[in-house]
């Protein structure tokens, strides 16, 4: 069996996956501080934070910059150093790569409530009890 | 050759990243408790995966975060971040009344296996965990289904 073929795809793809970890972050997990802080502190510089998860080792942070622009940031975590910061204009594409397959449409919706931290959710609910 | 297993290779490179475009669906969920005759019930609308694992919250009724440990199987999926009902939640809901949540879904979450689930919870009485657990599906849509506990009926509209 000729096995260069198969060789070759996945050298691509290992090489493609080495090329998209440029940007992870490497702080040992045992200097790494809680994530809360890193909410207090973005808080306490006027951000509104949706959430925050660990994304290749570092801290991404979804929420609205002092500007109220819609923004996603990396963080070192034992740092909390800047790596990233993407604006996400509402009219922009959303290139939010959603890991479950479950892309949002940011374009439907424009409505400022910080719900739907996965993007399930398109805009609040209507709610009525009868 | 090369250079058709080149172009493969690097079609599969790029497909990676590629995503379909959803389209969103509005989506009634109407939950009708019974009269179990004690305070304003909470309860929590949320998603699961087929297996019961945590997805999305949809809607809380129910105003004090203290006591949303109560709404069990979502506490424990949830964790109770805020950032996972920030701006998604109401009053609570009396005995006997009637609950419309109306919302737009991701198409891609029907009849892919998610579940629809209800916990429920009142002061001094016992809570309910899973009292309403529904597949999200077309074929679903416009059922009632009984709850457990203090749900009487619960049913999904699909638009």
């Amino acid at each position: 069996m000729n096995i260069k073929p198969i060789v070759i795809i996945f050298s691509l793809l290992l090489m493609s996956g080495s090329a998209l970890a440029d940007d992870d972050c490497d702080d040992p997990v045992a200097g790494w501080q809680p994530r809360e802080n890193l909410r207090q502190k973005l808080e306490a510089e006027g951000w509104k934070v949706f959430r925050i998860k660990v994304d290749d080792g570092c801290y991404e942070v979804k929420g609205r910059d002092p500007e109220d622009h819609r923004v996603e940031a990396e963080y070192s975590p034992a740092t909390f150093e800047l790596r990233e910061m993407e604006r996400e204009d509402d009219d922009d594409d959303d290139h939010d790569d959603d890991r479950h397959g479950k892309s949002r449409n940011d374009n439907a919706s424009t409505n400022e409530d910080p719900v739907s931290p996965k993007g399930i959710v398109k805009g609040r609910p209507t709610v009525t009890v009868e | 050759m090369k250079k058709i297993l080149f172009a493969l290779g690097l079609a599969a490179v790029m497909a990676v990243p590629g995503y379909a475009q959803a389209q969103a669906r509005e989506v009634t969920f109407t939950t009708q408790l019974s009269n179990y005759g004690g305070d304003g019930a909470y309860l929590v609308l949320y998603l699961t995966d087929a297996d019961g694992q945590y997805q999305e919250t949809l809607w809380i009724s129910g105003e004090k975060s203290k006591y949303y440990k109560h709404l069990r199987d979502w506490a424990r999926g949830s964790g109770m971040n805020q950032a996972e009902y920030d701006g998604l939640t109401g009053a609570s809901v009396s005995s006997g009344r009637t609950l419309n949540v109306t919302l737009e879904l991701d198409d891609a979450l029907i009849d892919s296996g998610y579940q629809v689930r209800v916990d429920t919870a009142v002061e001094d009485m016992r809570d309910n965990r899973s009292d309403v657990v529904v597949p999200l599906t077309t074929e679903g849509s416009g059922k009632s289904v009984a709850g457990r506990g203090y749900v009487q009926s619960f049913v999904y509209n699909l638009k």
